[in-house]
């Protein structure tokens, strides 16, 4: 087994914070959080490594819902993700600062109008949409998608969706309706209970500075 | 060999780390051994019990007659039972100290998705018949001596779950809220602490207090925060408590301690602790004191040892013992082996095959009619040859 990423033979102590981040739109706001907490970390060349030295932390660039897989593993010291991805994994990872940015809703959605027993439930989140109907005493059936599940209710592929709402326009646009809300999200800063432990003389001063930041908790 | 065949979960172990689970083993069955912790061998069948705290994670088959079995999916209820059965008085409150180790296989059955192994290998140990400060304190020195024990640095981290239960108590957090608050504050979330508390119209001091139960955590100093931030007599005893563990210690400057460990509220009722070591991102071992939930008086660890073996694996690189020495003589063999070198046995008829047969294993030394010889013919291997041939003539000399 080749030893870990972050795993530096110089010591726990010498060794960069490595950080799971996000590709796409919440990279720039996670980035900008960071620096605004305090720590100096450059743009990596485009298109260039997946992987990069940023700085004060190694950067490490994936797919939101691989993000508490890499913390958890210990792969990566802490990294920023949505709290719908944790709660559709029901991660037990520690999450000190909610961001606040990427703020949105998971939420019930029927095309306008439409009343009536819902049959089947498309979406990206089948545990916690699964969840959510058992508490309703909804028998309906939940179909997985990874793509545009508004689709899903436009086709009559399924007469509910259960998705991330923004602001509601593209809902508004389609002629869908929220007709109840699960749960919201926003970005969290988890971090591994290990790393959060062994590395906090690096992750405290930084967990306090993140929660500074304007709209953290 | 295809691992088609094999059910979800389940994995063949290959010499290199069957070999290294067996010294894993060696090494914690010896340190338990020389702590006063006897061998204890458990049924892996059971009886099936709803109740079980991992009754929903273990595997289910149905007995000749109408009972329903479980496969275990932790050695603790199991090690209860021998108690009631051996040691009645004990299992009645008796004081008296019972020290066992065991080490076995568990299975759990949960999604192959997501956890790909679902049976494990699990090594511990469990004090039982005494519920004090020394007894937890031993816990959690043979923690530290257990990492020690396999090589690694050991960081042990101490909670007492009795601390956020006295929170609850003392702010008046309802029954109904509990697991989920107690989730909250073991996962460090502020954000969804305070959505669960602002409901509650609790005094101001009292969301206060509970809000600062996820950043208790740090050194030894952390206990002196907890006292300031937290205004309750209870909560106030259970930091004795744990400070009453720590005492035991003449040196407590590698623990830590974390009093937003919150998980298992109901089961762990006094100190619980974890393992970690540098570097690796996972704990080792985990465990605690469950007073109450079994037997009056118990406390106990285990350690999974796969994952002790990963952690292993990073630290040191593999050097597995290949063998040394292919033998047609089967008294030189004997004489090498007696010395502890590592020696094959020719399946060759004469020493052609087996030169040939040597070179195809790879093994550099052949021993053949009292004679050793390098196949590599280079004169490489001369100081090796030296060694072998005194440790050959050694053991032959000896004998009368």
């Amino acid at each position: 087994m080749s030893p870990p990423e972050g795993v530096h033979p110089d010591g726990a102590g010498a060794a960069k914070l490595v950080l799971a981040l996000p590709k796409g739109r919440v990279m720039e706001e996670s980035l900008q959080a960071l620096r605004s907490s305090g720590l100096h970390l450059v743009a990596r060349d485009q298109g260039r490594a997946l992987r990069h030295d940023a700085g004060d932390a190694v950067v490490i660039e994936m797919r939101n819902a691989d993000v508490p897989t890499y913390v958890e593993l210990g792969v990566a010291d802490a990294g920023i993700v949505g709290k719908d991805v944790l709660m559709e994994m029901g991660s037990q990872l520690a999450e000190p600062v909610d961001l606040g940015f990427s703020a949105c809703r998971l939420s019930l959605i029927r095309p306008r109008g439409v009343r009536g027993t819902i049959e089947r439930v498309a979406t990206k989140y089948p545990r916690l949409t699964a969840a959510y109907l058992a508490r309703v005493g909804s028998g309906a059936e939940v179909v997985k998608l990874t793509g545009n599940v508004e689709l899903a209710c436009l086709t009559g592929l399924a007469d509910a969706v259960v998705d991330v709402v923004q602001t509601g326009d593209t809902l508004r646009d389609n002629d869908l309706d929220e007709v109840d809300v699960l749960a919201h999200s926003s970005a969290r800063f988890v971090v591994n209970r290990a790393s959060l432990k062994l590395r906090s003389e690096r992750l405290r001063p930084l967990i306090e500075a993140l929660r500074r930041l304007p709209g953290a908790r | 060999m295809s691992q088609a065949g094999l059910p979800d979960g389940t994995r063949f172990v290959l010499p290199d780390n069957a070999a290294r689970r067996a010294e894993l083993r060696a090494v914690l069955r010896e340190l338990y051994q020389r702590w006063g912790y006897d061998l204890v061998e458990l049924p892996s069948l059971e009886r099936y019990d709803p109740e079980h705290p991992r009754a929903s994670q273990s595997f289910k088959l149905a007995d000749r007659d109408s009972g329903v079995l479980a496969l275990r999916a932790d050695f603790t209820p199991a090690l209860a039972q021998l108690v009631r059965a051996a040691h009645p008085a004990v299992a009645g409150g008796a004081r008296r100290a019972l020290r066992y180790q065991y080490a076995g296989t568990i299975w759990h059955a949960i999604d192959p998705e997501l956890a790909r192994t679902r049976e494990f290998t699990q090594v511990g140990i469990e004090l039982i018949g005494v519920s004090n400060a020394r007894a937890d304190a031993e816990l959690i020195h043979l923690a530290r001596e257990s990492v020690r024990a396999v090589g690694l640095d050991p960081r042990v981290e101490v909670g007492n779950p009795g601390f956020v239960r006295a929170a609850f108590e003392a702010a008046g957090v309802p029954p109904l809220l509990h697991d989920p608050v107690a989730d909250a504050i073991d996962r460090k979330d502020r954000s969804d602490l305070a959505r669960l508390l602002e409901p509650l119209d609790l005094p101001a001091a009292s969301l206060a207090a509970l809000l600062a139960i996820p950043d208790l955590y740090g050194g030894v100093d952390v206990l002196d925060q907890a006292l300031a931030s937290l205004p309750w007599p209870q909560t106030a005893r259970e930091l004795e408590r744990l400070a009453g563990v720590l005492a035991e210690f003449e040196d407590a400057s590698d623990l830590m301690l974390d009093l937003s460990m919150a998980r298992r509220l109901s089961y762990y009722t006094g100190v619980t602790f974890r393992a970690y070591t540098p570097d690796f991102g996972q704990p080792l071992l985990g465990g605690g004191r469950y007073d109450g939930a079994l037997l009056p008086a118990a406390a106990g660890f285990s350690l999974g040892l796969e994952r002790l073996l990963r952690a292993v694996k990073q630290r040191r690189s593999a050097s597995e013992p290949d063998p040394l020495v292919l033998a047609l003589d089967d008294a030189g063999a004997r004489a090498l082996r007696a010395a502890g070198v590592r020696v094959l046995r020719s399946l060759e008829g004469d020493a052609a095959g087996a030169r040939r047969e040597a070179r195809e294993l790879g093994v550099p030394f052949l021993l053949s009619q009292g004679r050793l010889e390098a196949i590599d013919a280079s004169g490489g291997e001369h100081d090796r040859l030296t060694e072998l041939e005194a440790l050959l003539q050694g053991v032959e000399g000896e004998a009368p």
